[in-house]
């Protein structure tokens, strides 16, 4: 018999990021700024708006009505003005943080994941095309406030953004309430599926926009039959996705690819998943990739997708919070993405309208089995998006 | 052989537009140095902190004990409970007219 893929040791990439005491401190400070703008002055300005603004607006016959006016009437008040400071400046320092760590790292960490390419200890593989056309909306600035994104590469063999990526966005959720992980979107969704799909046993799952895997994981625990495949247009990001990989024990095949187009027969999948992803891609590309899903997923298959809830699906203030990171954290194609009806865009792919569904789904990792089951039973709602839960969207393709 | 990474240094800039929260630019950059020295007060606390227990421990301190220095989860709870009240008292708003 074969020996567990996680039975086997293979040394960690992680292990190699050696903050030094004052970086490790600095690290930590910035999570709680990140922390302080994302929770408590978010929290200011919300109660602001509500005591003090729209009322005064109310009064003089002008109460905003949808989430561009309540922002015209924000954009010069103190409460917006501290909180969009200190969340940029958070933001940015998240990355800038961790790189001073990862260049010290950097020539130990490339040496790790070409010996683990090169050997694969626990199988999977990585497949990178250079030859890749990287698309515009991603080069042409750094989403997120990341200087190089997940694919600029600086020396051969780069790691270098997948550890910037990692480590930064560790620093980002470090003292978030409800990102207690790395990986608590896959592990939330894949526990919503088996409960939702008992019978459903995928044979290969595939999760689009997969920078270092960390989200494609959980779905190897849930589905341990299943081959995993991950895909991003981002060199350095798979590469150390696939030292990550390796020492935790996933056997995942990685690949470069654009979703718009990828290089898988027809019918390859019954599970497609991501995480974040399309409203970083243009409106005209999340079309391309839903019809490339209808395309790679086999009869009875499921896709999944995290996304941010759509405008229709929150309030006017909700949406005017949301769509602050379209021109304020590098997102262009936030605000025009939320504006669409996911399940319209869907059935625009050739998936059946009662087939397709959007919902919030809990955090498990915060909200826990029992309260799950509840929620399973339709006793309960699942927290809103950003609150404890996570807004999905998908389909099944019909047999 | 392939090339070596040798002394990689990471762009410290972002590429896209920089949006302005507040009408003279000279502002926003005032907070990004505010938020900086912010942080650094925080390391320096820290380093301070983790001095004063090697000193309770061992009544002497290296420079390497500094960077040896493994703080306990139970300790990062400690320093993280500072600092979200430190956070507090410095970004102390103003009540709105």
């Amino acid at each position: 018999m074969a020996a567990n893929p996680k039975d086997i040791p293979v040394p960690s990439i992680e292990e190699l990021f050696r903050p030094t005491h004052d970086e490790r401190a600095r690290q930590n400070m910035v999570s709680m700024i990140r922390k302080h703008a994302i929770i408590d002055l978010r929290k200011a300005m919300k109660d602001d708006y509500f005591n003090r603004v729209e009322p005064k607006l109310e009064r003089d016959g002008g109460k905003p009505e949808d989430w561009a006016a309540i922002e015209k009437s924000m954009e010069h008040e103190a409460s917006y003005r501290f909180y969009s400071s200190m969340r940029y400046n958070a933001q940015e320092m998240c990355y800038l943080s961790v790189q001073p760590t990862v260049e010290r790292a950097l020539p130990e960490m490339i040496d790790l994941a070409r010996d683990l390419v090169a050997r694969k200890p626990v199988g999977g593989s990585l497949r990178l095309n250079p030859a890749l056309q990287i698309p515009k909306y991603i080069t042409s600035l750094d989403v997120h406030l990341a200087p190089g994104w997940v694919h600029a590469e600086y020396t051969a063999d780069d790691v270098a953004q997948g550890a910037v990526v990692s480590f930064g966005g560790k620093v980002f959720s470090g003292q978030h309430p409800y990102r207690k992980k790395p990986g608590a979107v896959g592990e939330s969704i894949s526990y919503w599926l088996r409960k939702k799909y008992p019978d459903f046993k995928p044979r290969r799952i595939l999760d689009m926009g997969t920078t270092a895997g960390k989200n494609l994981f959980p779905y190897c625990d849930a589905y341990p039959q299943a081959e995993a495949y991950g895909i991003d247009v981002g060199a350095p990001v798979l590469r150390y996705g696939y030292a990550v990989a390796q020492h935790e024990g996933y056997p995942v095949h990685f690949s470069q690819q654009d979703a718009e187009s990828t290089d898988f027969p027809d019918g390859h999948f019954d599970l497609i998943v991501s995480s974040f992803f399309f409203h970083e891609v243009s409106l005209k590309a999340t079309r391309k990739i839903l019809r490339e899903c209808k395309r790679l997923l086999a009869p009875g298959g499921v896709m999944v997708h995290m996304e941010l809830p759509d405008e229709a699906s929150v309030s006017a203030y909700e949406n005017f919070f949301w769509n602050w990171d379209t021109l304020n954290n590098n997102e262009p194609w936030y605000t025009s993405y939320r504006a669409q009806d996911p399940v319209s865009l869907c059935i625009e792919a050739g998936f059946e309208r009662e087939q397709s569904f959007k919902m919030h789904v809990p955090d498990i990792l915060t909200f826990g089995p029992e309260k799950h089951e509840k929620f399973m039973r339709g006793e309960i709602e699942s927290p809103a998006h950003g609150s404890g839960g996570w807004f999905v969207f998908g389909a099944r393709k019909t047999s | 052989m392939t090339e070596q990474a040798t002394s990689v240094q990471l762009p410290r800039h972002t590429k896209g537009k920089r949006p302005y929260f507040f009408d003279d630019p000279a502002m926003d950059q005032m907070m990004t140095f505010l938020l900086e020295l912010t942080t650094e007060v925080g390391v320096l606390r820290d380093r301070l902190d983790t001095v004063e227990r090697l000193l309770d421990q061992h009544g002497s301190v290296t420079r390497a004990a500094i960077e040896g220095f493994q703080a306990s989860q139970q300790l990062e709870d400690e320093r993280n409970a500072w600092r979200a009240a430190y956070l507090k008292r410095v970004f102390r708003m103003h009540n709105a007219d």
